[in-house]
């Protein structure tokens, strides 16, 4: 007896048991599911210079490594009882890799019906929806591929009611922000629900040309206001992102786009329970750049290139600076040192002889609660005379907005670095310090600092004996003079009112050493930041 | 051969006009230093180019934005 119960023979292929027609019907949905609104649909959309959300997804994420769930979401067509066709719902979504690491991704599918939304049961995406509960649930940064209109008054006929806003709302979108990364790429027209998704994000980019976001878009526009308009001029990146901050980068085309998405991600932990990722690229610590100890002019009128310093400071080739043309008295940088992610605040001589204006202010507050919400330790390189002054910035609101800046500064409790490049006066340089924690310093040889420059302050606290002065201009000068002298850095060095005075080419090797040492507070504090108190 | 304006980036005056219509301007070579905030702030051509206009002169104030010169690519 050598016979093997064909029952036990884990070789032998079961009898065919009747699934096929389903199989078959399967294999048929997820074959029409992938080609989203048809060919033709499709052929349109490429004409315009732009990619589908497949397309987009594959350009975006690790080669094959996208899961796509929910490919069944549609509305078939019916004869007879059998499937005859289908019209997919207009976003796809699932689970992804980039650089290896799970995120969750989604985008509305313009082909159909505009990327307009579509209610099922659950929704996929676009404002909650599955894959904002993959990203909320798995601890997973999530990445919004936008390309939609948002919803249509059509939906009313459909219905039989208008729809309460916010019975799709942005809960899950607000709670992401301080639990995993968010990207949100324009990648269309964005007006309405997904335009605002955009801006619910750690970091935003468009593409030059082929997007545009706004409330809403010009028909609205001509009959609420008569302004005749076009899309561009409305909601570009000229608007957009140099103007108005809305969004934080551009780029040419939505390749560019997706290397940048893969880079930023690159610099974030997965969630606010994790640090970020590690990578060091062989560039030595203890590298000194020479021309650190002469890129600051002694004629203090003269400006140089902040972005040289932060290039020469850095691990070499790993700074990312965010919204470039916005706010560029500010400059903000993601960067490593040996290895490790920080971000570097750098304020800007050549623009306003980097004082803090509105934007700046706007700029630099967002980049300290991005670098604090996800353990990110800031460096401060400061050149700053203060908050920007004159008419003009008071009717921005400049002071409040500058001092919505310290105060989210003087709120953050991740590691913070001082580096006084050149001037570090009031306000704006008290927003500068890591006043909740060691508070460290340190200070380059042109340093100066004070609650306000010596040049505006002698001429307001000496009035009466500058004006009484036989030759008022020469007895300015002579006061600026001798109260410079005292000013000297290394006076306040003495007085361990700034921990140290380094020689500029040390900076790095110094900053990595305190740095590296900060990793065992960093993975100790992990976790959501707690808010309280109210914002001025 | 495109023509390019010149933007100034900060409100301030013009301290010192350094190049001359008709001047062959390398990258990063400045037309003119504005002062603003008490610093000495180069207009910078960052392409290089030939100077075809100057939009303003010594002494007066611009505005973040104006057009402060016009070169040739």
């Amino acid at each position: 007896m050598s016979s093997v119960d064909p029952a036990n023979d884990p070789s032998a292929a079961p009898e065919p048991s009747g699934w096929q027609p389903e199989l078959e019907e399967l294999r048929l949905r997820h074959e029409q599911s992938v080609a989203l609104g048809g060919a033709e649909a499709v052929a349109r959309h490429h004409a315009q210079g732009r990619l589908t959300i497949r397309e987009r997804i594959g350009g975006l994420v690790d080669e094959g490594s996208f899961q796509e769930v929910g490919r069944l979401t549609e509305q078939g067509r019916y004869e007879h009882g059998k499937l005859s066709g289908v019209t997919p719902a207009p976003y796809v979504m699932g689970l992804a890799a980039v650089a290896g690491r799970p995120v969750a991704v989604g985008g509305e599918d313009f082909t159909i019906r505009g990327g307009t939304s579509w209610s099922g049961d659950r929704k996929k995406g676009g404002q909650g929806g599955f894959v904002e509960d993959l990203a909320h649930q798995y601890r997973i940064p999530l990445v919004n591929l936008i390309d939609g209109a948002g919803g249509s008054v059509t939906s009313i006929q459909k219905r039989g009611h208008s729809v309460f806003p916010g019975v799709h709302g942005f809960e899950q979108s607000v709670r992401l922000m301080g639990e995993v990364p968010v990207v949100c790429a324009v990648l269309g027209t964005a007006a309405g629900g997904p335009a605002g998704r955009a801006i619910l994000s750690h970091w935003s980019v468009m593409v030059k040309g082929t997007s545009q976001v706004f409330a809403a878009g010009p028909p609205v526009v001509e009959r609420s206001l008569g302004q005749k308009i076009t899309k561009e001029e409305l909601g570009g990146a000229a608007i957009a992102v140099d103007l108005a901050g809305t969004i934080d980068q551009v780029v040419d085309t939505e390749q560019e786009c997706f290397a940048l998405i893969r880079r930023y991600l690159g610099y974030m932990p997965q969630n606010v329970w994790e640090l970020p990722p590690m990578e060091r690229n062989g560039d030595p610590v203890d590298r000194c750049e020479d021309g650190l100890r002469d890129i600051v002019p002694r004629n203090r009128r003269r400006p140089y290139d902040m972005r040289r310093i932060v290039r020469w400071i850095a691990d070499r080739d790993s700074v990312m600076e965010l919204q470039p043309g916005f706010g560029k008295a500010v400059i903000t940088s993601l960067a490593r040192m040996n290895g490790r992610v920080v971000g570097i605040v750098a304020n800007n001589p050549m623009v306003y002889g980097g004082a803090i204006d509105v934007k700046g202010a706007r700029k630099q507050t967002h980049f300290v609660e991005l670098c604090d919400c996800f353990h990110i330790p800031i460096i401060f390189l400061v050149d700053v005379p203060g908050f920007m002054v004159g008419r003009d910035a008071e009717a921005a609101a400049t002071l409040r907005e500058g001092m919505r800046s310290v105060y989210v500064s003087l709120q953050a409790t991740v590691p913070m670095y001082t580096v006084v490049i050149r001037k570090c006066y009031g306000m704006a340089g008290m927003g500068a310090t890591d006043k909740n924690g060691l508070d460290l310093k340190i200070a380059w040889p042109s340093a100066e600092w004070g609650s306000l420059p010596i040049e505006g302050g002698v001429a307001a606290a000496f009035r009466k004996e500058i004006a009484a002065a036989p030759d008022p201009k020469a007895r300015e000068a002579e006061i600026e003079a001798k109260l410079r002298a005292s000013a000297s850095p290394f006076a306040t060095a003495e007085a361990f009112g700034v921990e140290e005075i380094i020689d500029p080419r040390e900076t790095r090797p110094y900053l990595c050493r305190f740095i590296d040492a900060a990793q065992s507070r960093l993975a100790t504090t992990v976790g959501p930041k707690p808010k309280y108190g109210v914002r001025p | 051969m495109a023509m390019i304006e010149v933007t100034s980036v900060v409100t301030g005056s013009v301290w010192k006009i350094e190049a001359s219509i008709g001047q062959r301007l390398e990258p990063g070579e400045s037309i003119m230093i504005l002062e603003s905030m008490k610093m000495e702030i180069p207009v910078i051509v960052e392409d290089g180019g030939t100077l075809r206009e100057l939009r303003v002169a010594e002494g007066v104030a611009v505005t973040e934005g104006q057009v402060v010169a016009v070169i040739e690519e």
